[in-house]
């Protein structure tokens, strides 16, 4: 399995706690720097000519605030640069606010079928707060657009004020409206952002709060038919997104655009951060790379644990035989000693218990040197 | 017999702390020439860095200077700077034995203090000529009439010829040489008899081997003879003698009534003693001068490495910081928390402070202290009687007949308006009340007895805290006194951790362990399961806390981009592991041995 992942760094306006790399109000930019892009992708197609690819994410910013025939053109360039497989799983990031009737045609005339939709809560109060430019209205009306398709919603826990009711209600929401898929994500302040300084200011919920809200969306979830399959990620049987167990699985992956990370033979490279930069890189026929770093040894059988033990479907023996040829249980034998009561075993699958897995570092620190 | 040069003087500066002992040091420095303006750093005799940020001299340092004095001959002066603080009382008695004369600086402002006092005690113990000079005269509020008036009758020293001065301004700086000229008198000694040469200080340099600092009492010594101490047999062949300038300056011949180094390749530590005297191989002296005082520590703590692999290396930094620092004392000991280690004696908290500093710094070691302890004196039911400075040692209950714990006379000075807080901190702290006696208007001395291992605690810190830092303290052990003392043991997950073990005054044990417990608490971070951290006396749990299981620990995304960062901080987050300490299935920062003593409030 590989993945293809494309960046579009817009939006309309920053949320309160993205860190993520989007330039809100540069949509003026956007024919420019979907040029690059495209040549990127023939660039890295011609680079990756051998390797098959099964997925694609288009992720942000916001994707879906850009004239949709730059995504039909994207896919177009994708598909002639790289060999995708015809039944690929193809997912696009979508705002609520964003969408229209015509712009979800064009997206699956590109050969979209996964859709990815940022609620975030349904509490119209919240989503102001958080700088979210949709209401949860606009959500019910592009889930209705969304009739029938693979959609799944993000919703995020640890909000300023949030309650179990609003956690309940968000989730009701996004079930009632047939996402078949949820990512539910605790809200991490990250330094810089404007949510930064209330989490400061003690004003977001405390670690013990969040596991509360955390606990007990996961029991709503379940009672849904809602299946966890990663710390944050629970879906109806059968929907899990085939892109993102790829990264848990330590397959390869392309990143294309700015600020995109990538990972082939061995290698973790990421594309610049800065849009001028990367520009300038593509025209000039530079690959715009920043930051290299080449994993192997111990460091990628650390990675491959790592990665493996935030699934539900855990490290499994046999996989790891083949990747490095060793037991992985011999491997990491005192780490293993140490942390087997936070563990369980099915056939020669390990992961975590289901109560620990939100407290996995305490348990994956064990196994770095 | 020859009789050493004429024209040398060496002396010392002593004086209460802050009374600006080191600015004088650099202004007759500075105006012997020894060191230019433009290399002047502040303080300079004050080499180590913990010195310079404290603002308060650890060290004795030497340093040999040459003065053309009025009557028009030059003089060579030999100038040894000391410590201030009561802790490093040791380190001013062995400077004094190298000299004869001493200048007592006396703060214009503050006049004569506790440790003015001591000081002038132990120079007139060592037989030296003492000059009083009066500092500070710039400020508006000098008194020179007063502080003169207070070394007479105070000290007892005539103080009318005593040289008024401005180390900050740099005024009258000359009037202190031409006293020391004057005053101090020239060395006695034979440069011809074998040579005794006593060991005031010594370092151990990585290339040259051990530096003796001596002082020649009699004889000579050069680049080549042969030398041993009285203490070791061994003989060794010296490949360097040289002056403090301050730095070390060889010269060819050190000869008697100067001060300097020996270098001698010394590689052994253990072969120095501070206090020993140096003699020729092949003619040495009959006997040996007369050493110090063996100093009894009264401050113990256990150190050990934090990676409990570098003992080794710990040791070899005890042993290096022992040969510059005499009154250290230690012993290897052994924790089940804490593995390998030493108990080491100090002559006060200042000086155990130091010493942890110095240990990290100048040895860039991570260790781990734990509560400072005062040693005990135990009576046993079978007749045993015996010294226990470790909480661990400490026999069982019915073993022990009674306990007696070491008492300090305090003496505390602060303006009238903080008495009340005072008394009632005293108080707390199962002081009794001695005395009170008004100073002046704005001074009064305060006098108690108070228990040690109620000082070592945090008396210090609540004094200065209750008193806006008005008050001074100074402290002197003033004998043993039966107590009914108790060990209180603290379980992590119901294992005791030895390391944090206390004696503590049986109406004490209570409310220690439920703060102990409460900053326990506090400062272990949570784990994966719930941790129950107790108090308990003779093996009944007397307090509770609990430190609740981690519920959140994860990075919530993690996407391609996010593996890298997830490896960060799981680094970071091992590396904040790697300090820790695991006491049983429990994992306790190193900073938790010492910072558990800081109460709250009781």
């Amino acid at each position: 399995m590989s993945g293809i992942y494309a960046h579009i760094p817009f939006c309309k306006q920053k949320c309160t706690y993205c860190d993520f790399t989007s330039f809100p109000n540069k949509l003026n930019f956007a024919e420019a720097y979907m040029a690059c892009l495209y040549r990127e992708v023939k660039e890295r197609g011609r680079m990756l000519a051998k390797k098959k690819f099964d997925t694609v994410y288009i992720g942000g910013g916001t994707p879906s605030i850009i004239d949709p025939k730059y995504i039909l053109g994207l896919m177009n360039a994708i598909r002639g640069a790289f060999r995708l497989s015809p039944d690929a799983e193809v997912t696009i990031e979508m705002n609520p606010g964003t969408v229209t009737a015509e712009k979800l045609a064009i997206y699956k005339k590109a050969g979209i079928n996964r859709f990815s939709v940022g609620l975030q809560t349904a509490v119209d109060g919240q989503l102001r707060e958080l700088g979210r430019i949709h209401s949860a209205e606009d959500f019910v009306t592009c889930a209705r657009l969304l009739k029938g398709e693979n959609f799944s919603a993000d919703v995020m826990l640890g909000l300023k004020g949030q309650t179990k009711e609003d956690v309940k209600k968000t989730i009701d929401l996004a079930a009632k409206c047939g996402a078949n898929h949820i990512s539910m994500y605790a809200l991490t302040p990250e330094v810089g952002t404007p949510i930064y300084t209330d989490y400061l200011n003690g004003e977001l919920p405390d670690e013990d709060e969040v596991a509360d809200l955390y606990d007990f969306g996961r029991g709503e979830l379940l009672k849904r038919g809602y299946m966890r399959y990663e710390v944050s990620n629970f879906t109806k049987p059968g929907y899990g997104s085939r892109h993102n167990l790829n990264y848990w699985r330590r397959g390869e992956y392309i990143g294309l655009g700015v600020s995109a990370s990538s990972f082939i033979d061995g290698s973790r490279f990421t594309n610049t951060f800065d849009l001028d930069e990367y520009m300038k890189c593509i025209l000039s026929g530079y690959f715009p790379v920043v930051e290299t770093e080449q994993v192997s040894g111990e460091d990628a059988k650390f990675e491959f644990i790592m990665l493996a033990l935030r699934t539900a479907f855990g490290v499994s023996a046999k996989e790891y035989r083949r990747q490095f040829g060793t037991d992985w249980k011999e491997d990491f034998a005192e780490a293993y000693e140490r942390t087997k009561e936070y563990l369980e075993e099915q056939g020669d699958i390990t992961r975590i218990k289901d109560e620990y897995l939100f407290v996995q570092n305490h348990i994956l620190t064990e196994y770095m040197n | 017999m020859a009789a050493p040069n004429k024209n040398l003087r060496n002396f010392c500066i002593i004086a209460h702390i802050d009374h600006g002992k080191s600015t004088i040091a650099d202004r007759i420095m500075e105006l012997t020439g020894q060191v230019s303006k433009r290399d002047m750093e502040e303080q300079l005799l004050d080499s180590m860095d913990i010195e310079r940020e404290r603002g308060i001299t650890i060290k004795l340092a030497p340093v040999r200077m040459y003065y053309t004095a009025l009557d028009g001959e030059e003089y060579e002066l030999n100038l040894i700077d000391t410590p201030g603080h009561v802790d490093f009382t040791y380190e001013v008695s062995r400077s004094l034995a190298a000299c004869e004369g001493a200048l007592l600086v006396v703060d214009a402002t503050q006049g004569v203090e506790a440790q003015t006092l001591a000081n002038v005690y132990l120079a007139l113990e060592n037989n030296l000529e003492i000059v009083p000079v009066i500092n500070k005269i710039d400020l508006a509020s000098a008194r020179i009439e007063e502080t003169k008036a207070e070394i007479e009758d105070v000290i007892g020293l005539d103080a009318s010829a005593a040289p008024c001065v401005s180390a900050k301004e740099g005024t009258n700086i000359r009037d202190i040489l031409e006293a020391v000229v004057k005053f101090v008198p020239p060395p006695e000694g034979d440069t011809e008899a074998p040579l005794q040469a006593l060991i005031f200080d010594s370092y151990y340099d990585n290339y040259k081997g051990v530096i003796l600092f001596v002082r020649i009492k009699n004889g000579t010594v050069k680049v080549g003879d042969m030398v041993k101490t009285f203490l070791s047999e061994r003989t060794y062949e010296v490949t360097e003698v040289g002056a403090f300038a301050p730095r070390l300056q060889p010269k060819d011949i050190l000869s008697a009534g100067e001060v300097g180094y020996i270098a001698a390749s010394i590689k052994s530590i253990e072969d120095v003693a501070v206090g020993d005297t140096v003699t020729g191989a092949l003619r040495p002296a009959p006997e040996p001068l007369p050493g110090y005082k063996n100093v009894r520590p009264v401050v113990f703590c256990g150190i050990y490495p934090l990676d409990g692999s570098k003992f080794l290396d710990l040791k070899e930094a005890i042993l290096k910081l022992k040969l510059n620092d005499a009154s250290l004392t230690f012993e290897p000991d052994n924790s089940v928390a804490l593995g390998f280690g030493f108990r080491c004696g100090f002559l006060g908290l200042l000086h155990m402070e130091i010493v942890q500093e110095r240990i990290e710094r100048e040895f860039n070691l991570d260790i781990i202290t734990t509560a400072p302890s005062v040693s005990y004196l135990v009576h046993k039911t079978n007749g045993e009687e015996f010294f226990v400075d470790n909480p661990t040692h400490l026999p069982a209950a019915p073993e022990i007949e009674w306990m007696e714990e070491p008492i300090v006379k305090a003496e505390i000075y602060s303006p009238p308006d903080y008495l009340g807080s005072i008394m009632d901190l005293c108080q707390d702290k199962r002081g009794v009340f001695k005395d009170m006696t008004y100073l002046d208007s704005r001074r009064v001395k305060l006098e108690y007895r108070l228990p040690l291992n109620e000082i070592v605690y945090d008396f210090f810190d609540e004094l200065k805290s209750r008193t806006k830092g008005y008050a001074s303290f100074d402290y002197e052990i003033a004998g043993y006194e039966r107590a009914k003392l108790v060990r209180l043991d603290i379980l992590l997950n119901g294992e005791i951790c030895d390391a944090l073990s206390l004696i503590v005054h049986e109406s004490r044990a209570y409310p220690r362990g439920r703060t102990l417990c409460e900053n326990l608490r506090d400062a272990i971070p949570r784990q994966l399961f719930e941790v129950p951290v107790q108090a308990a006396v003779g093996g009944k749990i007397i307090a509770r806390e609990t430190v609740k299981a981690v519920r959140k620990d994860v990075l919530a995304k993690c996407y391609g981009g996010d593996i890298t960062r997830k490896k960060k901080l799981l680094e970071k987050q091992k590396e904040g592991k790697k300090r820790m300490r695991k006491i049983g299935t429990v994992e306790v920062p190193s900073e938790v041995f010492m910072q558990i003593l800081k109460t709250n409030k009781d």
